[in-house]
Parts: C-alpha cells; sequence; structure tokens
C-alpha cells in the first residue's frame, strides 16, 4: 500500500503559527466540520446547545455550531477532525455533510482593540455589531469566507482549503501592515 | 451602497449579484393552453421604469439567500428588502407580488 503523509492546509507537516506584534495566527489543522440542514418538518439533533440564529455562534462542551441559512448550519468540532464528525450529525429529517475536507481554519488571537483593528481591514463587517458570538459568510480578498467571533479576542477565518495559502497571506499582511502603523 | 438583508442587517451591495426584475418570481404555468404566448412575455417583455423597482438580488457572498430589493432606478436609493422565498410564499397564499 502506498505511503501517505498528512500534511496541513498549508502544506506543511505541522500547523503554521506566525506571531506579529500583539496579534496571533495560528493554522487550526485540527477542526472537524459538518454543515447540517434540516429538512421540512425536521427536528433539530440534539447537540448540546441552542443552534443559533441569523449572524450567530454558539459553543457547547467541545462543540459548536453557527448560522449559515435558513435552517442551516456548520458544526464544528475542535480537535476531531481526523474523525467521523458527519455520522455525530446523521439523523432522520436532516441532511449532513462532511466539510472537514474543504475547509482550511486560521484562528487569531489579539487584544480586544487591536483585533477589532484588524478586522476592519479583514472584512467589510461592522465590528460594533460583531460581537462574541457572531459569525457571518462575507467576501474577503475577491474569495468566500466564514468569519467568526468566538471571544472579545478570539477571531476565527475559515476559508477554502485550496485557497488556504492565500488566505493565510491575506492574514499576515494585513497583521504586518497593522504592526507597521502601530 | 448597502443593501438591509432581513435577516443579516445592512450589507455591502458586492457581496451581492444581480438577476432582474423580480416578475421573475411569476413564472407562467407551463400546462397552460396559451402557455407559449405567456413564457413569451415571460422571457421577453418586461417594464423597465424610471423611479421604483423591484428586483431579484441573491447574496453570493453572504447567506446565499434571494432577496426581492425595492430600488430606485433613478436614484439608486434602496427603499427595502425581503427575502424572496417569503415573497414567494405570499404570492402562493394569493397575496399580490
Amino acid at each position: 500500500m502506498t505511503d501517505l503523509t498528512p500534511i496541513c492546509a498549508l502544506g506543511a507537516a505541522v500547523p503554521q503559527s506566525r506571531t506579529i506584534g500583539a496579534v496571533t495566527l495560528t493554522e487550526n489543522a485540527e477542526l472537524g466540520l459538518a454543515s447540517l440542514a434540516l429538512r421540512r418538518g425536521g427536528a433539530a439533533p440534539d447537540l448540546g446547545l441552542t443552534l443559533p440564529g441569523p449572524g450567530g455562534w454558539a459553543e457547547g462542551q467541545g462543540i459548536a455550531a453557527f448560522w449559515t441559512g435558513p435552517d442551516q448550519w456548520m458544526v464544528e468540532f475542535p480537535g476531531q477532525a481526523s474523525q467521523d464528525v458527519a455520522a455525530r450529525l446523521a439523523g432522520p429529517g436532516v441532511s449532513v455533510t462532511e466539510q472537514t475536507d474543504g475547509f482550511a481554519a486560521f484562528e487569531i488571537t489579539a487584544p480586544e482593540p487591536v483585533l477589532v483593528a484588524l478586522m476592519e481591514k479583514l472584512v467589510n463587517v461592522d465590528p460594533a455589531r460583531f460581537g462574541s458570538g457572531s459569525a457571518t459568510r462575507c467576501g474577503f480578498h475577491h474569495m468566500s469566507i466564514f468569519i467568526i467571533r468566538r471571544a472579545a479576542d478570539r477571531l476565527a477565518v475559515l476559508g477554502m482549503r485550496s485557497a488556504a495559502g492565500t488566505i493565510w497571506h491575506a492574514l499576515v499582511d494585513a497583521a504586518e501592515q497593522q504592526e507597521i502603523r502601530a | 451602497m448597502l443593501i438591509p438583508h432581513p435577516l443579516l442587517g445592512l450589507r455591502d451591495s458586492e457581496e451581492f449579484s444581480y438577476l432582474g426584475d423580480a416578475t421573475l418570481l411569476e413564472r407562467p404555468d407551463g400546462m397552460a393552453a396559451d402557455a407559449p404566448q405567456r413564457f413569451y412575455e415571460y422571457q421577453h417583455l418586461r417594464d423597465n421604469p424610471a423611479g421604483v423597482h423591484r428586483e431579484l438580488w441573491f447574496h453570493e457572498q453572504g447567506d446565499r439567500s434571494w432577496l426581492v430589493v425595492t430600488r430606485n432606478t433613478v436614484t439608486h436609493e434602496i427603499l427595502g428588502a425581503e427575502l424572496a422565498r417569503d415573497v414567494k410564499l405570499a404570492m402562493a397564499k394569493g397575496g399580490a407580488a
């Protein structure tokens, strides 16, 4: 059998991490993802969290979810990228698709004022209306990404895995430019 | 230009792609006797008002919802936005488009 070596979305054997000034960027290679859509009249499975409404992100024990459309969510399983997370959502009345392999996730940590200043440059979303527990899909360098405010000082960017290098470049570039101005 | 998305609030119009006149929601019955004439009208004949216009926009870089946006074509003022799904369901219940 062929010997296959698993690599991260940015191409290295281990996830990349960069600290630029007060901003820390980390490739999150361990995030399991599955999309969940309720069929007409279907009931949401019990995930130990309340599935959020439009623009929302909610966290439970070892699980989180954000709204992607009416009766649709992306469910996150931190640290479980190597597991069959879609199977945990499957059930009657729902449509589930494994998404781990389609996305690359990047976590951004910085003190709140620095994070807000960075976010203003990254995406065209009003940070004042994007507090902890918010998530949305929006444009980013001519691509679509999901952006999640996990906490006042933590932001996550989920984008196409095939564009991981481009997203990383854009994040590093924005953080470096902010550091130069600071 | 900002579009007041009914679920997500004000969003940049660059996140949307434009389809056209919202009368596209009123697709004729393909089984009707006069279907060819009605489809000809549906496909090719549109009003082109200078003023208030209802049109379909797709939130491509957002939640991928279809919206019916009311826009003044003279001033580009956006007067409102509704989910196309809600508009279509209201039409099915007999409401006006």
